[in-house]
């Protein structure tokens, strides 16, 4: 017998909670996205209760029902503005992806470029769309490029920022290793850091695709016709809450959606993080 | 002890004036369109001169968040707000309309108009067709555009619409039209030396010289605070005849609320609307029903809103102070 009972009872259950996790690892994979999902449908019943109850008039809040109709009944426009609006955040995306990848090589190389553009990477991050939003009307009109730039301020820096990081923390000696054997600088590149890397790059991707909608939507209010910032001014200026929350709901959607583009091609690139997670259910 | 129990006795004598003093006051709160202008002229008189005070009203004026202040007042945050014609008519063609009705005229006429840099050669609406106009995307800026293009018989879907916050630099640029009042952004660019072209909209169609900016309140405030109502116009409809009768010293008292503009741009605005104000009027802040009947037609055949509505649900004279 255990000297302490109680002990080899928590042991005992502390035995049963891991394989329990091992054999149930499906139900808690569930549990995970049951929890929230339910979490939130119960808010958004609360909501609508809510606002029956008290008799919320529609201009101040809409019931779900409402949004949900008016997602419904307006669903053409949402989706030709949503094409819109996901074409520049891809853009922007794109563009910062590059840039972050070139940026971010040339700071791991050399301490004074990193030290000359932290810095100026930080400020970026400071100045507020509403003093940068006349210079970009009148340098780049009403094209897609202002709300491409926009996305690119406020994507980059998450992208470059977890790359140059995950470079900085190569273990020196893979490294050393490669120039000993005579490797050059790009071969320390391309065969040890920038792969060691790329799990933080996409780590800093997926946070930047979380912000792209909604970085292409304050670049559309600067100046715009067509997308889902644009469309959302419109009914706001129209009193039509209900609308006013349906591109909401697909401003969220998109982002999601953004950043599980991001999580499939990672899965994509990175097939050992897959068996990684395969080698631990054996 | 003496001296305590008297300081106690004095302290709650006073707290006792405070009340009464309160109970007889009134706590307004006025919520603007739009950052303090010369439009508000009169109300911050009206304040500064202790006017509002005179008629037992406490009143703060605040500044709306964007867009939000028809709302505001519909649900009680505020009892009075500034707001425009258009934007009172389309929260009445809502399924569950807002509780709001347009008390006074700030200004007689619509004093706005569409403008382009002089360098564009734009004269006139014939020279619309394969240009750029910025706007904020109100719900009526392009049924207005579309009315007055096609007045001329030009083809609406040749001129470029977009919503656009930059200002009037752009209009040397990709912007060729944008919408101004005459009274605030027209005087700013005559300040910056920029030159202008101005078509104003009321002569582009009478039916477009509707009310903007006017005084708002809430049915609730209609029903049950009539008095208040009109103790407050009367106290505000002093406040603009002082700015009508002396332009530069009301300009210096806007001045004290809102700082940030030169006292030069404010007098300049407030020399200008001076006669606006109540042109073509003897008492101040009257509407006529035929300018919300047109302006409700125009909407309707542009089909902003989906029936026409009743004038009576959407303005009042009834608490205007009589001419002197």
């Amino acid at each position: 017998m255990h000297p302490f009972p109680a002990c080899a009872k928590a042991h005992a259950g502390f035995a049963l909670l891991r394989s329990d996790r091992q054999v149930f690892s499906g139900l808690n994979m569930n549990r995970r996205s049951l929890y929230p999902a339910l979490a939130m449908a119960a808010l958004i019943v609360l909501w609508e209760i809510l606002v029956r109850a008290l008799g919320v008039p529609s201009y101040v809040l809409p019931a779900p029902t409402q949004v949900l109709k008016a997602l419904y009944t307006d669903r053409a426009a949402l989706l030709a503005h949503s094409a819109v609006t996901v074409g520049e955040a891809l853009g922007g995306m794109g563009i910062s992806l590059v840039c972050a990848i070139l940026l971010g090589i040339l700071m791991d190389a050399s301490e004074g470029v990193k030290a000359c553009v932290y810095p100026v990477l930080v400020v970026t991050q400071t100045v507020p769309m509403i003093v940068l939003s006349p210079i970009l009307i009148l340098y780049l009109g009403f094209g897609a490029a202002p709300k491409i730039l926009t996305v690119v301020l406020m994507c980059f820096f998450p992208v470059v920022v977890s790359f140059a990081d995950g470079m900085a923390q190569v273990d020196p000696n893979y490294v050393n290793l490669i120039r000993s054997y005579g490797g050059s600088a790009l071969q320390v590149y391309t065969q040890v850091k920038i792969p060691y890397a790329l799990p933080a790059l996409f780590s800093g991707l997926k946070v930047a695709a979380t912000y792209s909608i909604s970085g292409a939507v304050v670049g559309e209010w600067v100046a715009s016709q067509s997308g889902i910032g644009y469309y959302l001014l419109r009914v706001k200026n129209s009193y039509a809450l209900d609308k006013m929350f349906a591109s909401v709901l697909v401003i969220i959607a998109l982002s999601l959606m953004m950043n599980g583009l991001i999580w499939i091609i990672s899965r994509i690139c990175l097939p050992y993080l897959n068996r990684k997670r395969g080698g631990n259910k054996k | 002890m003496k001296k305590l129990i008297a300081a106690l006795v004095a302290m709650a004598l006073l707290a006792c004036g405070c009340a009464l003093a309160e109970a007889e006051t009134t706590d307004i709160t006025v919520i603007l369109d739009y950052i303090p202008n010369t439009n508000h002229t009169g109300m911050y008189v009206a304040l500064d001169r202790g006017y509002y005070a005179e008629e037992g009203l406490n009143v703060q004026i605040i500044e709306p968040t964007e867009g939000a202040t028809n709302t505001l007042v519909a649900v009680g945050k505020g009892q009075f707000g500034v707001a425009y014609q258009e934007d009172i008519t389309m929260a009445h063609s809502l399924e569950e309309p807002l509780p709001i009705r347009a008390i006074a005229a700030l200004i007689q006429h619509n004093t706005s108009g569409l403008v382009s840099w002089k360098g564009k050669n734009i004269t006139s609406v014939k020279d619309f067709e394969g240009k750029t106009y910025a706007g904020w995307g109100g719900p009526g800026e392009e049924a207005v555009l579309r009315a007055v293009m096609e007045a001329e018989g030009l083809d609406f879907s040749k001129l470029n619409m977009v919503i656009s916050d930059g200002n009037f630099a752009a209009l040397e640029k990709d912007v060729d039209i944008m919408w101004f009042f005459e009274a605030w952004d027209m005087i700013t660019c005559e300040l910056n030396g920029f030159e202008l072209n101005y078509l104003p909209v009321r002569e582009l169609d009478e039916r477009l010289d509707y009310y903007t900016p006017v005084i708002i309140t809430n049915e609730d405030m209609i029903a049950n605070h009539p008095d208040v109502v009109a103790r407050f116009l009367k106290a505000t409809r002093r406040g603009y005849m002082d700015a009508m009768a002396d332009p530069d010293g009301c300009a210096a008292v806007l001045n004290k609320y809102a700082p940030d503009y030169t006292l030069e741009m404010l007098e300049r605005s407030q020399e200008y609307l001076a006669d606006k104000y109540m042109e073509d009027t003897d008492r101040w802040g009257e509407m006529k029903r035929s300018v919300w009947d047109n302006y409700t037609e125009f909407m309707l055949e542009y089909n902003l809103i989906p029936e026409m509505i009743d004038a009576d649900l959407l303005y009042t004279n009834e608490f205007l102070p009589e001419a002197e």
